[in-house]
């Protein structure tokens, strides 16, 4: 390569560089990076893939080994909302970190030994996969589909790539972190003014991105990163604004769920409009009925004014969108216990609910028997003390504590349970396995 | 093991944590195959994304930042409200813009009709909002600068 533009030392001139700004940086970028991933990967398990229909695609091995629990209620919005504001927050500082290193790019030699050369194939994989999450997350969250490629597994792929050079490069990096806060101090170059603000010296014996040839500064690095944190918060709270909601939907400025609506009691954040997902009127009219499955066999149906008759129950749940943003109502409906004492299903080990929605991979969502169980697990009717709109899923939708948005889902048609003895055919005294008997359930009174 | 570190050029736990970090990379792309049945998108958004950031947007963004601090500091005046003028400049360009390319498609009216199809909403203030927030971000910058001016000017 010639020694000529940028793979010339003496071509990157920001006084600013070296391995001091990129560790400070890196600092404030891991614990982001550790929370988006984490919540990430929580999300997933919260999707509950192993139950029924619920995978979005074939994963070959099982990453995940518990349920995802329905308490506390808010437990969904928290860890989106942590995703999303974390992942928004990180792209400034990730921006600044790939502008305080870019000259290591252009380094010569090119490739110093076999464990540079790996080193360098890992930060490929790093710098890509780092920019393939974060632009796949935000465009999602947008919802501008201009990859055509499926959003979830590519997202969800790109992390273990990004998460494992991520790991590689930590643990080559680490040494010239120390080094640079021991000869630098952690926080001490935050206290030069302008006119004690010195370029960067080189780590002795190491190339880093320090400039050979500075030129003379004309920022202080608490002003660089001051801005670039100025970034970072701003992003944070037009995210959180999302997440918290109410008043403070308004502090969402430019994220896609900063607009309010109204006063009414159906004015709230709708994930996919009636009109989007056409279900014929007629359908969702005064013929709605209920139908109730239990093990593939059709139980029985019941319409919207006897469901309206049952005893219904209010709970004041949120609802929370993978998106990231979270909106909390009053939501008044039939407990999905219920429903399934109605089915005369005994011990429920999962429900299949299925939408009126003709297509959509979130058509129909399978819920667990803890899901079922909870006393604030409804097949909602109203809303705020009105009826549900029909862009919140009128006749009746579920809603399920600490749920996925996505899996709520609206303009029900079917609940298709399945008893622990599956399939819940009459038990044949003959091959009945003791251990499933003993667990077959005791009559007891309800819970509350 | 001197022998190997002069071979390889590290330690051998460098090798083995290199080696876990392919073998992970490795296994998600064939399961993104596996799903995704073709990788060719997937392969053109990871590489692009490289490419698109390292030769093509920093170098941009660079090149506008010397134009504006070559304009302001022409002939090597470095005064310091020369100098401060500059960085007025500069961060409210900075955050503007980050505020841009994260946004983009909502500002752009990129993807209106899945976005009106979810939300019900429409995505038309976005324009104006960052509009708004561009605004106030360069006039306070500048309201700054008005206010330290004398200050800078008594100093040179």
């Amino acid at each position: 390569m010639p020694n000529l533009g940028p793979f010339r030392r003496g071509f990157w001139k920001s006084p600013l560089r070296g391995p001091w700004l990129a560790s400070f940086l890196s600092s404030a970028l891991l614990p982001l990076l550790v929370i988006c991933a984490l919540t990430g990967f929580l999300s997933h398990a919260a999707y509950e893939p192993d139950q029924g229909s619920n995978a979005l695609f074939d994963e070959g091995v099982d990453l995940y080994f518990f349920h995802w629990p329905t308490s506390p209620a808010w437990l969904y919005a928290a860890t989106q909302g942590l995703h999303i504001i974390t992942g928004l927050a990180a792209i400034p500082i990730l921006l600044a970190k790939l502008w305080a290193v870019i000259p290591q790019l252009f380094e010569r030699p090119a490739i110093r030994s076999i464990a540079h050369g790996l080193e360098r194939i890992g930060l490929a994989l790093l710098v890509g996969g780092s920019l393939f999450v974060f632009a796949t997350g935000v465009l999602n969250i947008q919802l501008w589909y201009p990859f055509g490629f499926s959003f979830v597994p590519a997202h969800y792929y790109a992390a273990f790539i990004f998460l494992g050079a991520l790991s590689f490069h930590i643990a080559t990096k680490v040494g010239v972190m120390r080094r640079a806060f021991r000869e630098r101090g952690l926080l001490r170059p935050l206290r030069e003014d302008l006119a004690h603000t010195e370029p960067e010296p080189e780590l002795e014996g190491m190339l880093t991105s320090a400039p050979a040839d500075p030129s003379p500064p004309t920022m202080t690095r608490r002003l660089l990163l001051g801005t670039v944190g100025a970034g970072s918060a701003g992003l944070a709270v037009m995210g959180a604004g999302q997440v918290v909601g109410g008043p403070f939907r308004e502090l969402a400025l430019l994220a896609p769920r900063g607009e309010g609506f109204g006063e009414g009691p159906n004015d709230f954040q709708v994930n996919k409009t009636f009109e989007a997902v056409g279900i014929p009127e007629d359908e969702v009219g005064s013929a709605w009925r209920l139908g109730l499955e239990v093990d593939g066999e059709s139980r029985t149906s019941v319409g919207r004014a006897e469901l309206l008759g049952m005893e219904l129950v209010t709970a004041s749940l949120p609802i929370a969108c993978v998106e990231g943003w979270t909106t909390t109502q009053e939501w008044t409906g039939v407990r999905l216990s219920e429903l399934a004492r109605m089915a005369e299903v005994v011990e429920p080990s999962e429900v299949e609910v299925r939408s009126l929605q003709p297509r959509g991979a979130f058509r129909r969502a399978t819920l667990t028997a803890a899901q079922i169980t909870d006393p604030r697990s409804l097949l909602a009717l109203r809303v705020n003390g009105a009826d549900l709109s029909l862009d919140h899923g009128f006749p009746a939708r579920v809603i399920v504590p600490a749920l996925p948005g996505v899996h709520c889902t609206k303009w029900v048609g079917e609940m298709a349970f399945a008893s622990s003895k599956h399939p819940a055919s009459v038990p044949n005294p003959g091959d009945s396995d003791s251990k499933d008997s003993a667990s077959l359930p005791t009559p007891s009174p309800a819970s509350s | 093991m001197r022998r190997f570190r002069y071979e390889y050029g590290a330690n051998p736990a460098h090798l083995l944590v290199a080696l876990a970090s392919f073998a992970l990379a490795a296994w998600a792309l064939a399961q993104a195959l596996d799903v995704l049945s073709t990788l060719d998108r997937f392969l053109i958004w990871f590489l692009g994304a490289i490419v698109l950031h390292d030769l093509l947007f920093l170098p941009l963004y660079s090149a506008l930042g010397l134009l504006a601090a070559g304009a302001l500091t022409r002939g090597g005046e470095r005064g310091r409200l020369r100098v401060a003028a500059l960085n007025h400049l500069r961060v409210p360009a900075l955050l503007s813009g980050l505020m841009l390319l994260v946004w983009y498609p909502l500002v752009a009216r990129k993807g209106t009709s899945s976005f009106m199809d979810a939300s019900g909403l429409s995505n038309e203030v976005y324009l104006e909002r960052w509009l708004l927030l561009t605004a106030v971000l360069f006039g306070g910058s500048a309201l700054l600068l008005a206010l330290r001016a004398r200050g800078l000017r008594s100093q040179v």
